[in-house]
């Protein structure tokens, strides 16, 4: 009690310089807290988006399926699909076939990636499919409709309506060709979809393939990417009786392009921080050297009268405490305050850089915004404070070496 | 009975390379309840001797007792332990922390003896009193004149009533008036609390108030005008 009341005048003595530290300190947690929420809200949104154009947040596949992409190792959906659509926390299923195919118009003919799919289902979350008018979108799909890549279309010389061919090899070898109406231009931003990807029903690619009513990919799209622990486990056990033995697969097996980014992404993160919070220790660290070192006649003193070194080290570090308790609160503070603006007003990356941004094979919006992560904020926070003690041992050790003759001569 | 001890006692410091002879074969020896000043010209060991006395160095060489502590051979630890119960210390200057209020700093050598804060008010608010101090207990050092500090380190000195008190140049920084006064003060507790002083200076008006004068001169012992108590 008594040495946090002395700790607690000696930080006044310099008032500018412990507030200036402070502010520093506390400046700094605020930065890496509200860095680390930014980032943690711009993954959330990229895997968001990644797992909505991708293979969902948990895909289903037959075993090798996505080592060889083999459009051989398809499967019937099954009722189990339906049983997958109500585990808690499962927004919806997506069945879809890939088949490497050809588009050819009057004018040219390229090499595609079409995808079946149920398009009514994929509407409302498939980030390709959101920008197109919901006019195209809400009129009944017929059998032939296409959706079409909108570098894809420009080559081929396609608009809303045109009619064109896709040709296809089915399992037994032989090409197949059917008609196609382009019912609408999927413009992803994402240069690889838009000059490749045809989207159509999934019974009709995979009725051309030959595969009758089958999928590739149960892509499982959750309320949001914490539930995948819980959510994981029951798809599993709903798919054990599966015939093919089927196999669940998370986003971050499926799409290790988005997942290493991210990852990597991470460590930069993390490695700014560190360097932040190195910063700090060894402002702290100069602060109360100097302020030690201005007192090394009061330390000589106190221990001319008889108190331990030990005490006079408690002293030092108290007051590195109290820097701690103070910079840990007013930091995390205008964390806080930081993170909620970033939360709801988000941070708009528009006048910087092109509107859509491409990550990890992922485009997505540059307008960003922050998610709370409380536990980690308050772990930083935690990790402040001990900075801070951490930063008043050495100083604490240089006052407890005061030597009471030298110090206390020649005044 | 015999308070402090010194047998042949040298000190040496090095200086730079150099070695120099602060204290050269002294003895000394005072007993319980006397006032003593080490008189002598600059340089000639008062402090060193003091420093000894205190437990805030170790001889070169000899053996030296002060108040039943054999302090040529402790230990740093039973060094601090010594100074912290045995021992009232006033300096020349810089005596006082300077965040700390008049009566925190005069309490701080109780409260580092771990003495609880309602005795410790007590026992410094009586020295207060009893030494026309009333009334100052909150200032802080830097609003004290000189003298009233020297005032507030004899308080502190005295309050954990130690076996003997130690006072280097404790008036050299003072006018005549507060020399006389903290002079006749020390000679009070003497008297009524037979507390044993020692305290080194140069000012004659101070040595004249001693009853015993120990001169020393390149530090050995000159004179000794002996006990009188
Ligand atoms: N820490 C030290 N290192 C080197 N030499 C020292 C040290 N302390 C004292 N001395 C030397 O020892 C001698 C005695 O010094 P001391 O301080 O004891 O004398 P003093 O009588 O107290 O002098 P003053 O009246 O100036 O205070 C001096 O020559 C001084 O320079
Ligand atoms: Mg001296």
């Amino acid at each position: 009690m008594e040495s946090l009341k002395l700790a607690w005048r000696n930080l006044f003595r310099h008032r500018m310089r412990t507030c200036i530290t402070v502010l520093g300190v506390s400046l700094s947690l605020a930065l890496v807290q509200t860095y680390h929420n930014f980032t943690a809200g711009v993954y959330a949104y990229m895997v968001d988006c990644g797992v909505k154009a991708g293979s969902g947040h948990i895909a289903v596949y037959r075993p090798q399926y996505l080592a060889d992409r083999n459009p051989d190792l398809a499967f019937a959906p099954a009722p189990e699909d339906e049983d997958i659509a109500r585990i808690p926390g499962v927004r919806a299923v997506l069945p879809r076939f890939y088949l490497p195919a050809l588009a050819q118009s009057s004018r040219e003919n390229r090499n595609i990636q079409l995808v079946g799919a149920d398009v009514p289902r994929e509407a409302g979350l498939n980030p390709y499919l959101r920008k197109l008018p919901r006019e195209v979108l809400e009129r009944p799909m017929r059998k032939r409709d296409a959706f079409v890549g909108a570098g894809l279309a420009r080559e081929l010389g396609l608009q809303q309506g045109s009619r064109f061919v896709i040709t296809v090899q089915n399992g037994h070898g032989e090409l197949v060709s059917e008609l196609f109406h382009l019912r609408g231009i999927i413009e992803s931003g994402i240069r690889d979809v838009d000059t490749s990807l045809v989207m159509a029903m999934r019974e009709q690619v995979s009725a051309m393939a030959g595969a009758g009513n089958a999928t590739h990919e149960l892509a499982i799209i959750l309320d949001n990417a914490d539930m995948a622990a819980s959510v994981f486990p029951a798809v599993r056990q709903r798919l054990l009786s599966s015939p093919e033995g089927l196999e669940a697969v998370s986003w971050e097996q499926a799409m290790p392009n988005l997942y290493n980014a991210i990852r990597w992404d991470y460590v930069s993160v993390k490695f700014l921080s560190f360097i932040v919070l190195a910063i700090v220790t060894i402002g702290v660290v100069n602060t109360l050297l100097m302020s030690v070192m201005e007192r090394m006649r009061e330390f000589g003193l106190t221990l001319a009268l008889g108190a331990s070194p030990g005490r006079v080290r408690l002293l030092v570090m108290t007051e590195g405490l109290l820097m701690g308790v103070v910079s840990m609160l007013a930091g995390s503070c205008i964390g806080s305050l930081a993170t909620a603006y970033l939360v709801h007003a988000g941070f708009d990356l528009r006048p910087f850089i092109p509107e859509n941004l491409e990550f990890g094979g992922v485009l997505f919006s540059a307008l960003l915004y922050a998610k709370w992560d409380i536990p980690w904020m308050m772990e930083v926070a935690a990790y402040i404070l001990l900075l801070c003690l951490g930063a008043s041992l050495y100083p604490g050790i240089r006052a407890s070496r005061a030597m009471p003759v030298e110090t206390l001569r020649h005044i | 009975m015999t308070l402090i001890e010194l047998n042949n006692i040298t000190k040496r410091y090095m200086s730079g390379n150099q070695s120099v002879t602060a204290i050269a074969g002294l003895d000394l020896a005072v007993r319980t309840g006397e006032f003593v000043v080490l008189a002598g010209p600059s340089g000639s060991g008062k402090t060193s001797v003091l420093n000894l006395i205190g437990g805030l160095d170790r001889p070169s060489s000899g053996t030296m007792t002060v108040a039943g502590c054999q302090t040529d051979m402790a230990t740093d630890r039973e060094l601090a332990d010594f100074r912290l119960n045995m021992v009232g210390f006033i300096f020349q200057s810089y005596n006082l922390i300077p965040v700390l209020t008049a009566a925190e700093n005069a309490e701080f050598v109780l409260q580092l003896q771990g003495i609880p804060a309602p005795i410790r008010h007590a026992r410094v608010t009586e020295l207060f009193a009893e030494l026309g101090m009333e009334g100052l207990q909150n200032r802080r050092p830097g609003d004290l004149s000189g003298g009233q500090q020297q005032r507030v380190a004899i308080i502190r000195a005295i309050a954990s009533e130690p076996a003997l008190v130690l006072a280097d140049e404790a008036t050299a920084n003072l006018d005549s008036k507060s020399s006389t006064d903290l002079l006749e003060m020390m000679r009070y507790l003497n008297e009524t609390k037979g507390t044993t002083f020692v305290f080194s200076s140069h000012d004659p008006l101070v040595i004249e108030q001693a009853r015993r004068v120990v001169t020393l001169h390149d530090g050995r012992m000159v004179s000794d005008t002996g006990s009188r108590a």
